[in-house]
């Protein structure tokens, strides 16, 4: 077994001739959360659709605990264990927020396996820990539809976090939340930090120093730099291509 | 968890349950059979609700099952019918066969007329009563998987099984030799249940119906309160996200298809022992259309609110056709009711009664206002 939940080997692909992604290689450890940081179109939605099967890469493997699961269709990619959260969240509008979870906890597929009532202490005993770290203890009988946006991306990372993946990928959790929603956000995902590896694209650099420990900064589909906060928000090259004239430690 | 007794939905079937069985008390037969017919077409409010509140798929052509059903059990008891024993055969024989067998030909069931022998299994009760489930269910199974299998939703599903309904009318109707075509079938005898005669007019014959009823919305309820019934719903909301969740989507939606068949198909059967006819207006567009009109107003999202609009709006149009003044009127006074009912009560009556039992137990939030006002 690789010690690395997930890798990246000189990950790329084009469209044309333009390369979106050229030689990505990350490592990321398990338990360990890590930041995608970059400029608009600098490749970061990409990157993720390349691991999770969306897009098919042109070069390069990425691994699974060491097991290639490079160009996988979409289903066998999240069956495998790469949980994804996409921008625009999808809920179960008319179930309630517990149902919601419940469902998502799925052990058997078919319709015939789940032809019964209730489920396991083990079962309800989870879907409770889980709506409590995304912080829906209260809205647990509320139907899925009526709730903010903010508590719908909680809800939704609730129904990640169940399927209990080997790696979540999260393109921008915080887009379009409110400064108390974002910090909301930040706790929950402080509070996986250490039990659930992590990939998160994000442009709220707020909210990036409060959960990331390390950044890979990607610039024109290629790894810029790679570091702490620290190390990345001092980082001249980082500066110069990404932040730009745009104060950083002003956000 | 809210403990079974103070789950007010349970006593809303109990009390429903109470009310159907004390029924007969008031001792008059002819509205007990008119009732029992209505709790068929409740079973049919119960069957749309299953299909179309719980999957979100809208089957316009409900009346194709309720019409199997309703064939499979009118064969048997055509030929258990005087008129059957009279055409000078040894076995009963349906007497349109005679009117429609060529000269000279044998007056057995086997030959009398084309495609005659397929009525030679159903000169047993028991076949027509499986049969009435089954024919429905293999139906529903297999246009379930063509239908689902290719990923249709939504407004074509309407369309096919509306399509699809009027071609099994056409089929049904151009069979005349086998079918007795327009006229349908009528003068039939009473079905024979373990010795007892199921006169429609007797209350044996309503408890048999009740407990029907109460046999199939008990285990509709059992049914959607599933794991696999809550995984209904989620296909209903998005059936990407169930995919992604790893379900098997079309099968899920085929299965709760074919068990709103088989419904409608029980209620087909029943229909026939009070109604003593079936006929090809089973399968008339209007009467696939009232099942949907019944489920909206009960409440498509609650199986014994859309049975029980369904048995109401019926009660009513009987009521309303029969009063002197509103002869003319009725059938505008139930439009009048099912546009109310739609702009004002979107989720039905069941919806309604929903929110007022919230309201009541103090378990009643406005989250949608709520959420306007943080905005």
């Amino acid at each position: 077994m690789s010690v690395y939940a997930l890798e990246t080997e000189a990950l790329g692909v084009s469209f044309g001739r333009f390369r979106a992604v050229d030689g990505v290689s990350l490592k990321v450890a398990k338990g360990e959360l890590r930041v995608l940081l970059g400029a608009n179109g600098a490749g970061k939605t990409t990157l993720m659709d390349l691991i999770s099967g969306r897009t098919r890469s042109t070069s390069g493997r990425v691994l699974l605990n060491g097991r290639d699961v490079t160009n996988l269709r979409e289903y066998r990619i999240a069956r495998a264990g790469i949980g994804r959260k996409f921008q625009i969240p999808s809920i179960f509008t008319g179930l309630t927020v517990r149902q919601n979870i419940e469902v998502a906890q799925s052990h058997h597929p078919g319709v015939f396996s789940n032809l019964r009532i209730g489920r396991s202490a083990a079962d309800r005993a989870r879907v409770e820990e889980v709506i409590d770290l995304v912080g829906l203890s209260d809205q647990m009988k509320t139907e899925a539809g009526t709730l903010s946006h903010g508590q719908i991306q909680w809800l939704e990372l609730g129904m990640l976090m169940i399927q209990s993946p080997d790696v979540i990928l999260l393109d921008e959790p915080t887009a379009g939340m409110t400064q108390a929603e974002t910090g909301k956000t930040a706790a929950i995902i402080n509070r996986l930090k250490g039990n659930q590896t992590m990939l998160v694209v994000e442009h709220d650099m707020a909210f990036v120093r409060d959960i990331a420990e390390k950044i890979t900064v990607l610039h024109l589909g290629r790894v810029l730099a790679e570091g702490t906060v620290a190390e990345i928000e001092s980082d001249a090259a980082v500066r110069a291509a990404y932040l730009g004239s745009q104060e950083i430690s002003a956000c | 968890m809210t403990s079974l007794l103070t789950n007010y939905r349970i006593w809303a079937y109990l009390l429903f349950f109470a009310v159907l069985l004390a029924l007969p008390l008031t001792g008059d037969d002819f509205w007990l059979n008119r009732v029992a017919k209505y709790l068929c077409f409740g079973m049919l409010g119960a069957a749309i609700a299953l299909t179309w509140g719980y999957a979100g798929v809208l089957n316009l052509g409900q009346g194709l099952f309720f019409g199997l059903g309703a064939y499979a059990m009118a064969m048997p008891l055509k030929l258990a019918s005087y008129t059957s024993l009279q055409q000078g055969s040894d076995q009963p024989v349906p007497d349109f066969m005679l009117w429609n067998a060529q000269p000279g030909a044998s007056t057995d069931l086997c030959c009398i007329t084309p495609g005659s022998w397929l009525w030679i299994p159903f000169q047993s009760q028991w076949f027509g009563v499986a049969m009435a489930i089954i024919a429905p269910v293999i139906v529903a199974t297999l246009l379930g998987r063509l239908i689902f299998g290719q990923r249709i939703s939504g407004v074509f599903v309407s369309i096919i099984t509306l399509a699809l309904v009027l071609l099994a009318r056409l089929l049904l109707v151009d069979a005349q030799p086998l079918t007795n075509g327009f006229n349908g079938l009528t003068d039939l005898g009473y079905f024979n249940l373990f010795g007892t005669e199921l006169d429609p007019y007797a209350v044996t014959t309503y408890y048999v119906i009740t407990i029907a009823l109460i046999v199939v919305l008990v285990l509709a309820r059992l049914l959607v309160a599933t794991r696999a019934g809550t995984v209904l719903q989620a296909t209903r909301d998005s059936q990407t996200r169930a995919l992604y969740l790893g379900y098997d989507v079309p099968a899920y939606q085929t299965f709760f298809f074919a068990v709103s068949a088989a419904i409608s198909g029980l209620a087909g059967m029943l229909y026939v022992v009070v109604a003593e006819f079936a006929s090809p207006s089973f399968l008339d567009l209007t009467f696939s259309v009232s099942m949907v009109v019944w489920a909206a107003v009960g409440g498509r999202g609650s199986i014994l609110g859309a049975c029980i609009g369904a048995i109401l709006i019926n009660v009513l149009e009987a009521r309303a056709s029969e009063t002197e003044a509103l002869v003319e009127a009725w059938k505008a006074i139930v439009g009048l009711v099912f546009v109310l009912v739609v702009i004002w009560l979107p989720q039905g009556l069941g919806g309604f009664a929903h929110d007022m039992m919230r309201r009541l137990t103090g378990r009643w939030r406005p989250e949608a206002l709520k959420q306007e006002v943080r905005q």
